[in-house]
């Protein structure tokens, strides 16, 4: 009787069993739904990485800042650095799910300063760090790339002088002192020692992207755009340091001491360096923290140099990469959020930690004279790579940050490979008005894109 | 006015009993696709006429928007990087189509023959690579193509015996970056199609073959004149949906070159310049007019392999 009074049932209700069916699965999804809510947000602040080493650290230190302020919580999320940009914009855009905290790498921190200064989706931080007169206890140059019209948005994590890394035992196996290397041009001279084409290089530097290059370009004084956010892509300095770099990686060149690898990171450079495939590498100190990771079997066998100078008693060293914090507008406690920004960045306490876990200086002068950055590093051929670094902190270039970086430096690229390509079949012969004609005309591109954009 | 008087009133109330049942049945239709139809207009026409509409402005994300007429499409035809992208987007697509249907045939009519062993196999085999998506097959292959250390570097410097060296960049080098793109698409997408054609062969009528080889027909006859005549609105699915999906492309160059367009933006397709424009540089009206032209371009394209290959006359 029961089944037949179901069957009954399914047959005469309206519309047919079809109809009965999703209206049963509606309600039981629904009460399902209803007895298992999502968990409430139980943070009180939520701080997204995009760097694996900030985030090892800052597990570290987290409980410490929990412990000072009683109640709090801080949901820290390792967010990947190719999807934090797109994911942190689309949230500003919907307003959704934005973090109250927020890391961002210096290359992509350009586009979030676009429009209207009400319009940026980062809290001005200006007032806060003048009033903590963190302008004079940091590197100031290294607020620039996240000022806008003189409104600071970032705190800026790290100064990241560059280094060179160095084979030690290739280089006393072949007899090179690296004190001997004091400029480009002893580079050059010892490079062209050690260089045998497709099988061994001086250098790593790349012939197809601008990393390298980059860091040549600010080591002069340099950058993709100025102060004032100019494009200074195509300016003379700019045309000198292609002209030197170009011969450095183009095949056949006399002058050719560096070659490349797909990629500068990971085990394909760690492999590069154990073949001895590189002798150097070109290193700030975030990369030096990488190597110690993933080139166990090198442990030892590595150590640092300073950059060969453009000119003698020149800058030795330049900069590569950078992050800046930032809070974003939709945080609802921005006076904690800036204690726990202060905490990460400044605080003596979670500093030493910091360094022996990412060997990043960071650009709070004061905490220099801290013990940890003056150890002896096995590692490192028991040189004190932190006290090297801070040595050339202050020599450290400005570089400045536009929403068209990303757009300066693939034309950059575009002109660095037709350089090369022009010096690998003409040499030396009109190479440096083909250098400026090309740059010009990369850098008018980028002009032109900018021009049509009034933001 | 009588007939209604003289209406018995039980057969009233029954047709009015009807009517109130088949009323809702009127309804059914409209209530059951009401779900898709909502939906369709949220998440499909509103979109679509929004990004028309935005097409005509300069943007900074969806805050701040300045009409500017046709002008987003007007700097298109000038764009140098717009053109790069669809050089690169042409030259893919057209090597998807001479290059990748015709080893897929060629795969499909070796094993739509009797004597090839474990043909199973080998259609799953040739199958599979499609099964593991664009993001995964690009991960793979970055590895694969890696100068020094990648397998496929180490295996075509031990066939050439040296010549080519074993440190090529064949994702560096922008010379060599579009090859590298196909080849991998190849390995992907080679079985995929060869599924579509293996089935319309094995849909051949078997009495055709029969009466042609009475007449007389050897193997090259019986394929011009009987399996390609016969196969030719799948054939027509084929080249139409691998056209249309090589002119979407975005993932594969994407990951294979790590996040970006590849040197000298010798992997920038047009999909991957929109995704820049709109996602990265923040033009979502730009984006909205690289995304219009991308539309009506793949429109115009599929409107001429139509009729060239003349599937609606088949159809007729």
């Amino acid at each position: 009787m029961p089944r037949r009074s179901l069957s009954t049932l399914i047959s005469s209700f309206p519309f047919g069993p079809a109809a009965l069916a999703m209206l049963v699965l509606t309600i039981l999804s629904g009460l399902v739904l209803a007895f298992n809510p999502p968990p409430k947000k139980s943070a009180t602040l939520t701080y997204w990485t995009f760097a694996k080493p900030h985030y090892d650290s800052y597990v570290k230190i987290l409980p410490e800042f929990e412990r000072e302020h009683p109640g709090v919580k801080v949901d820290l999320q390792l967010v990947t650095n190719t999807g934090l940009p797109q994911r942190l914009q689309a949230a500003f855009q919907a307003d959704l799910d934005v973090p109250d905290l927020c890391e961002i790498e210096i290359s992509s921190a350009g586009t979030f300063f676009r429009g209207p200064l009400e319009h940026v989706g980062f809290a001005d931080l200006t007032d806060r760090i003048h009033k903590d007169g963190l302008l004079d206890k940091m590197v100031a140059a290294r607020f620039a790339p996240y000022t806008k019209k003189g409104h600071i948005f970032g705190l800026p994590h790290d100064v990241h002088p560059v280094m060179l890394t160095y084979n030690r035992e290739l280089f006393e196996k072949e007899g090179i002192d690296p004190n001997s290397i004091q400029t480009w041009d002893d580079f050059i001279r010892v490079g062209k020692k050690i260089t045998i084409p497709h099988k061994r290089y001086m250098a790593e530097m790349v012939s197809t992207g601008t990393d390298e290059y980059e860091i040549c370009l600010f080591q002069r004084g340099g950058a993709f755009f100025d102060a004032n956010g100019n494009l200074t892509m195509d300016n003379d300095i700019a045309v000198k340091t292609m002209e030197f770099y170009v011969p450095l990686v183009a095949e056949g060149s006399k002058n050719q001491v560096a070659g490349s690898l797909s990629s500068s990171f990971g085990s394909v450079i760690v492999q590069g360096l154990q073949d001895q495939y590189f002798a150097c590498l070109f290193t700030p100190d975030w990369r030096t923290g990488g190597l110690q990771q993933d080139a166990g079997a090198m442990a030892g066998k590595l150590a640092v140099m300073p950059l060969p100078a453009v000119e003698p008693g020149g800058r030795r060293t330049s900069t590569w990469g950078g992050t800046m914090l930032g809070i974003t507008r939709h945080c609802q406690n921005q006076d904690l959020a800036w204690e726990l920004a202060k905490f990460l960045y400044l605080d003596e306490k979670a500093l030493p930690d910091r360094f022996r876990t990412t060997n990043i200086i960071p650009p709070v002068k004061h905490s220099w004279q801290l013990p940890v950055f003056h150890e002896e590093r096995p590692f490192w051929s028991n040189q004190r790579i932190g006290e090297q670094f801070i040595a050339l902190a202050d020599q450290v270039p400005g570089q400045y940050s536009s929403p068209y970086i990303d757009t300066a430096k693939g034309k950059s690229t575009e002109a660095l490979i037709s350089c090369v390509k022009y010096y690998e079949h003409h040499g030396d012969d009109g190479f440096d008005a083909f250098v400026r004609s090309e740059l010009k005309a990369r850098a008018d591109e980028v002009r032109r894109q900018i021009a049509r954009n009034p933001y | 006015m009588k007939s209604v008087a003289t209406t018995p009133v039980s057969v009233t109330s029954s047709r009015a009993s009807a009517s109130l049942r088949n009323r809702p049945q009127r309804w059914a239709p409209y209530l059951f696709l009401s779900p898709y139809v909502l939906l369709f207009l949220i998440f499909g026409l509103y979109p679509i006429v929004k990004s028309l509409i935005l097409s005509l402005y300069v943007t900074n994300g969806p805050k701040d928007a300045l009409f500017v007429g046709l002008a987003n499409y007007a700097f298109l035809l000038h764009d140098h990087d717009f053109g790069t992208a669809v050089w690169n987007t042409i030259v893919y697509a057209f090597w998807s189509v001479f290059l990748q249907l015709p080893l897929s045939m060629g795969l499909a009519l070796l094993l739509n023959t009797k004597w090839v062993r474990g043909r199973e196999f080998f259609r799953l085999a040739f199958f599979s690579p499609n099964l593991l998506g664009q993001v995964f097959v690009g991960v793979l292959f970055t590895i694969l193509y890696q100068p020094q250390f990648g397998l496929f570097n180490r295996f075509i410097s031990w066939v050439s015996g040296g010549l080519i060296p074993v440190d090529t960049k064949w994702l560096q080098d922008p010379a060599l970056v579009m090859p590298a793109i196909i080849i991998t698409s190849l390995w992907m997408y080679v079985g995929f199609n060869m599924v579509y054609f293996l089935a319309a062969l094995q849909a051949v009528d078997q009495d055709l073959y029969e009466a042609a080889l009475v007449d007389g027909a050897n193997s090259v006859q019986q394929f011009f004149a009987v399996t390609l005549p016969s196969i030719k609105p799948v054939a027509t699915f084929v080249l139409v949906t691998a056209t249309l999906g090589s002119l979407q492309l975005f993932e594969l160059p994407y990951i294979l070159l790590g996040n970006g367009s590849g040197p000298k933006n010798a992997g920038l397709t047009i999909v991957m310049y929109l995704y820049n424009n709109g996602f990265q540089t923040g033009d979502l009206g730009y984006a909205s007019a690289i995304g219009w032209t991308l539309a009506f371009g793949m429109l115009i394209i599929s409107l001429i392999q139509v009729r060239l290959t003349g599937a609606t006359k088949a159809n007729a």
